[in-house]
């Protein structure tokens, strides 16, 4: 992989077909539409979904510490198992549970770049086999909260002028739709985007075979056009996460961005929040807006 | 001929003793028995205007009627089988029934049928909305012809 700041976090469809049999590599499907793998999947891997496995049924968060060990031993993850994640939409969902190990602090995590798309236009196999593998040992670390920004936090950011990301699409960024195109509203009762947020749709990230952008093309994006820092701590959000969790691993690990959180409340949290600051229309607006009004 | 909700009753009583994964196993079945559109229907997808504009994948419907019967045709993105299985259920359980039938169409067969265990609330939702469209395109149906 060319120049991407950690490269070892991705992996070719090829690296995996080579790595189906190799006990320590667990190969994790993580898909919209959850009938994807039930219909075939790559030889041996696992499911895990972002609805029913990852979220915790009562509270509007993450299953618990114990109930992710408990995740992983059932599917034969220990502590040292290389996870390799992958699956449909440019590995949006793949991305989000890549996060969600992270946020419990497994080491070897990476994505397989491409996904679902890119293992069929390579003409490789699947499998309806039902996969089970005996039960691993895990321990979980606690959250790790440099990854994930809540409300409170994404408030204190925006009022002073940090890097915030709106990864949606630019109708909803503008205010004038609240689900993605061709989505059903899941209940935002206010449109617009977070005040100071730039706008960069993630599909801007994605080839159209489902692989990750080039280091340069990339770089060209967010350091030369929008003039990010990589410095700089940014927030990164979207509709429910999922999307903003692609960004948050370009940003983290093809372009070295230092300290970048998702905040997987996203816009179905800050729609319906009294009293957060909404800025609406193409323009960032915010607290780095404000000075600049002054002026003119 | 049994109505619309006898025949969504067999199909829910089909998934009800299924684990999840044999559910989702049954909703790929029903999602590979739905018949690809006739040379008739391609030509009027491009024509009209039958994109399900609240779905997230490619969905279009058509929901006519047929000497007093209800006639649902539809076509799924293969990248949707969910979606696919479930408009198949739909197809199955109100093709050929007297268009009013379709009105006692009731989404609890969604909870019957045990899928929002197995899909989350979100994706339930989304499939509600395919039943209302249906609903919706039928009553249309039978305003029209009343």
């Amino acid at each position: 992989m060319p120049d991407y700041v950690h490269p070892d976090v991705l992996v070719s469809t090829e690296w995996v077909a080579g790595h189906l049999s190799d006990p320590n590599v667990r190969i994790v499907e993580s898909d919209e539409d959850r009938a994807l793998y039930t219909q075939g999947h790559v030889p041996g891997a696992v499911e895990i979904d972002w609805a029913v496995d990852l979220q915790c049924p009562v509270e509007r968060d993450y299953i618990d510490r114990a109930a992710f060990e408990k995740l992983c031993a059932e599917r034969g993850i220990s502590n040292d198992t290389t996870v390799v994640f992958y699956g449909d939409k440019n590995n949006w969902w793949a991305c989000y549970a890549f996060w969600v190990f992270k946020l419990y602090g497994h080491k070897d995590c990476r994505i397989m770049n491409g996904g679902r798309k890119r293992w069929e236009l390579d003409g490789r196999a699947w499998s309806n086999e039902r996969v089970s593998y005996p039960h691993a040992s895990y321990a979980a670390q606690e959250q790790d909260g440099s990854i994930r920004a809540l409300r409170d936090e994404v408030l204190k950011h925006c009022k002073a002028g940090k890097q915030l990301l709106d990864v949606r699409s630019p109708e909803e960024y503008r205010g004038e739709r609240m689900h993605m195109p061709d989505y059903p509203n899941e209940g935002a009762v206010r449109g617009g985007h977070v005040p100071g947020a730039l706008n960069v749709p993630w599909p801007m990230n994605c080839n159209d075979d489902g692989t990750f952008k080039s280091a340069k093309e990339l770089e060209k994006l967010y350091i030369k056009e929008l003039k990010m820092k990589r410095r700089s701590p940014t927030i990164a959000y979207c509709r429910i996460g999922e999307r903003s969790s692609l960004t948050w691993f370009v940003l983290t690990y093809l372009l070295g961005f230092g300290n970048v959180k998702n905040y997987d409340g996203s816009w179905l949290e800050w729609g319906n929040c009294v009293r957060v600051p909404i800025a609406k229309g193409a323009e960032p607006g915010g607290a780095k807006a404000a000075p600049a009004a002054a002026h003119a | 001929m049994n109505s619309v909700q006898d025949r969504l009753d067999a199909i829910v009583g089909e998934f009800a003793d299924l684990d999840g994964r044999e559910k989702l196993e049954l909703l790929v079945d029903f999602a590979n028995g739905l018949p690809p559109l006739s040379q008739e229907y391609e030509a009027r997808k491009a024509a009209e205007d039958r994109r399900v504009h609240e779905c997230q994948t490619p969905v279009f419907l058509w929901t006519e009627v047929e000497d007093g019967r209800a006639k649902l045709t539809a076509e799924v993105a293969p990248e949707a089988p969910t979606v696919k299985g479930f408009v198949a259920i739909l197809a199955e359980a109100v093709n050929g029934r007297p268009i009013g039938d379709v009105a006692t169409l009731s989404d609890d067969f969604l909870d019957r049928m045990g899928l929002i265990d197995i899909l989350g609330m979100m994706r339930a939702r989304g499939l509600r909305a395919i039943v209302a469209r249906v609903k919706r395109g039928f009553a249309q149906c039978a305003a029209a012809g009343s």
